[in-house]
């Protein structure tokens, strides 16, 4: 079926002889497979190669991988059959109503009586061969899922080394450099340099997008060039390139053009930036932002501190202005020894806490007064002063939790004592220097004295006689 | 650097998350004495992270090999009113 267009006429010899008739002769009658020979020259020859444009209906590829279509106007319509060789070059797929533009020849079918045009090629008219394939690689990629809002990775907070695919003639490179170096000074880039226009830049885009997503701490890439028409920024409306922007291990800015300009790369990318300078700034803004996040945080960080230090100092004022324990001393002698024993260790207590925390206040001092110096020194200082508040509510918090030992203390003291029993009507009794309780007649002589405390009071006595136990 | 803190964004959220448990002023003062040491130190780690990019432009080749850029480039900023190339673009 292929080649039934140049299948040979069966009449060769009306072929070969064309009829010279100057004078009219007497009925020159052809058969029709003549008169067909004779058309079919003469088509084929006027006809060898011919452009036509008009609106494509009834299109159909059969399993052969031809195409058969009919070329129509408002006033006529011509059969047509493209093959699939030539089929397979087109950058768009013919479709019914698309007005296109058709490169061929004009060809014979003698048994049908039928002419068609042998379409070698063929390009979409009105919306242009280029924005017809850009449409249909759109939608391709789109339904492949490459422009799925999943699959757009953040930007990294911070990036280590910015990568750039673009060209170094390009004023793209330029104008990134310039954002760069005026937004973030000591920003690192790598910079891949590739054709961005003319044929194999795709190519070239796509090794260089490879390329760069392997450099070691690159975490961010920009690929683009500055504007153009729409032919110069072609190559970011391929395939490959497509394909490598999504293939792309690190999250990708695509930045074409102008802000008009709209490629597949955008699509594809991560991000789209209107112009490079503006990829740049998508970049580095996020420096700016994460500076001021820091110092406002640094900030509340310093200030919730010290207001909480500033509560504990008032707190330990308030505390101090009472007189608290005090009030333990100056009772019975042997509760009073164990109160200033108790108290004793109180305050060997709060001092080791206290020089604990001295240690730990002097480790976090250092570390503040070291702390982004050239910037918040003044600040930091000012705060620190305040931050000895901190030691007088480490003495607070430890006084509270002693103080309340020390009433238990006194209360268990209480209950314990010999002296709670002389109440009921006991007396103890002691050596003449009351150094010793005696509690053993054997212990005393007659003649000696010996001192009784009672509950009330104490009385000096004279041993008069003793009766040992035993 | 620290090995407690794994990059910027990871500091940077513990940061944040150590000022709000600070606000809220529930925990005790050890505690909190702690986390602001803590919280001193993240924003040391962000603030020299931001500073300790080099300043430096890498071309990589065909051969994919890192080479300085020429001054011309590192110094476009400088020199770029002189050189407007003579290509159609408002960049």
């Amino acid at each position: 079926m292929s080649s039934f267009f140049d299948l040979p006429f069966e009449d060769d010899d009306a072929a070969a002889a064309p009829p010279p008739p100057p004078e009219p002769e007497p009925r020159r009658v052809l058969t029709v497979s003549q008169l067909t020979a004779r058309i079919r020259t003469t088509l084929e020859e006027q006809f060898f190669e011919v452009w036509v444009e008009g609106e494509l209906s009834n299109c159909k590829v059969w399993t052969s991988g031809h195409m058969y279509f009919t070329l129509k106007d408002r006033g006529a319509q011509i059969k047509g059959v493209m093959f699939g060789s030539s089929l397979r070059l087109l950058r768009f797929k013919p479709q019914d109503g698309l007005r296109v533009v058709a490169r061929g020849r004009v060809s014979v079918y003698g048994p049908k009586g039928e002419y068609q045009l042998s379409c070698e090629h063929m390009e979409p008219e009105g919306l242009g061969a280029r924005q017809l394939a850009f449409e249909q690689l759109k939608e391709r990629l789109s339904a492949a899922g490459l422009f799925d809002p999943q699959r757009k990775r953040p930007l990294p907070a911070l990036p280590r080394k910015i990568g750039i695919v673009t060209s170094l003639d390009g004023a793209a490179v330029r104008d990134i450099i310039k954002v760069l170096r005026r937004r973030y000074a000591n920003a690192h880039l790598v910079i891949r340099p590739t054709r961005v226009q003319g044929e194999g830049a795709a190519m070239d885009i796509m090794r260089a997008i490879r390329a760069i997503g392997r450099v070691r701490d690159v975490d961010v890439v920009i690929i683009g060039r500055g504007g153009g028409s729409i032919e110069d920024l072609w190559a970011f409306n391929e395939e490959v390139v497509a394909r490598a922007i999504a293939g792309c291990p690190v999250p990708t800015i695509s930045a074409v053009g102008h802000e008009t300009d709209v490629t597949i790369a955008d699509f594809v990318a991560d991000l789209r930036a209107p112009t490079p300078s503006a990829a740049a700034e998508m970049v580095v803004s996020r420096k700016d932002d994460f500076c001021a996040r820091i110092d406002r945080l640094t900030h509340q960080l310093e200030t919730t501190m010290s207001a909480r230090l500033h509560r504990l100092e008032a707190r330990l004022r308030m505390l101090e202005a009472r007189s608290g324990y005090a009030g333990a001393h100056g009772r019975v002698a042997m509760r009073s020894r164990h109160a200033a024993e108790l108290t004793h260790e109180l305050r060997r207590a709060i001092r080791t806490h206290l020089a604990r925390r001295e240690r730990a206040y002097h480790a976090l001092r250092l570390k503040l007064e070291t702390f982004d110096l050239r910037r918040r020194l003044g600040a930091i200082r000012a705060r620190l002063a305040t931050a000895d508040g901190q030691l007088a509510a480490a003495f607070t918090r430890a006084h509270h939790r002693h103080d309340a030992r020390l009433r238990t203390a006194v209360a268990r003291l209480d209950s314990l004592s010999p002296l709670a029993v002389l109440g009921r009507g006991y007396a103890v009794c002691w050596d003449a220097d009351r150094t010793h309780v005696i509690r053993d007649a054997a212990t005393v002589d007659a003649g000696d004295r010996v001192r009784v405390t009672l509950h009330r009071g104490e009385l000096e006595c004279d041993v008069t006689s003793r009766r040992p136990q035993g | 650097m620290d090995p407690t803190i794994k990059d910027f964004e990871a500091a940077l959220t513990e940061l944040d998350t150590i000022v709000k448990k600070l606000e809220d002023g529930d925990i005790p003062l050890e505690q909190s004495l702690q986390l602001f040491e803590r919280g001193v130190q993240l924003s040391r780690f962000c603030h020299a992270r931001l500073e300790e990019a080099e300043r430096r432009i890498e071309i990589l080749n065909e051969r994919g090999q890192l080479q300085e850029a020429t001054n011309t480039l590192m110094n476009e900023d400088e020199s770029q009113k002189a050189k407007g190339k003579g290509q159609k673009s408002d960049l």
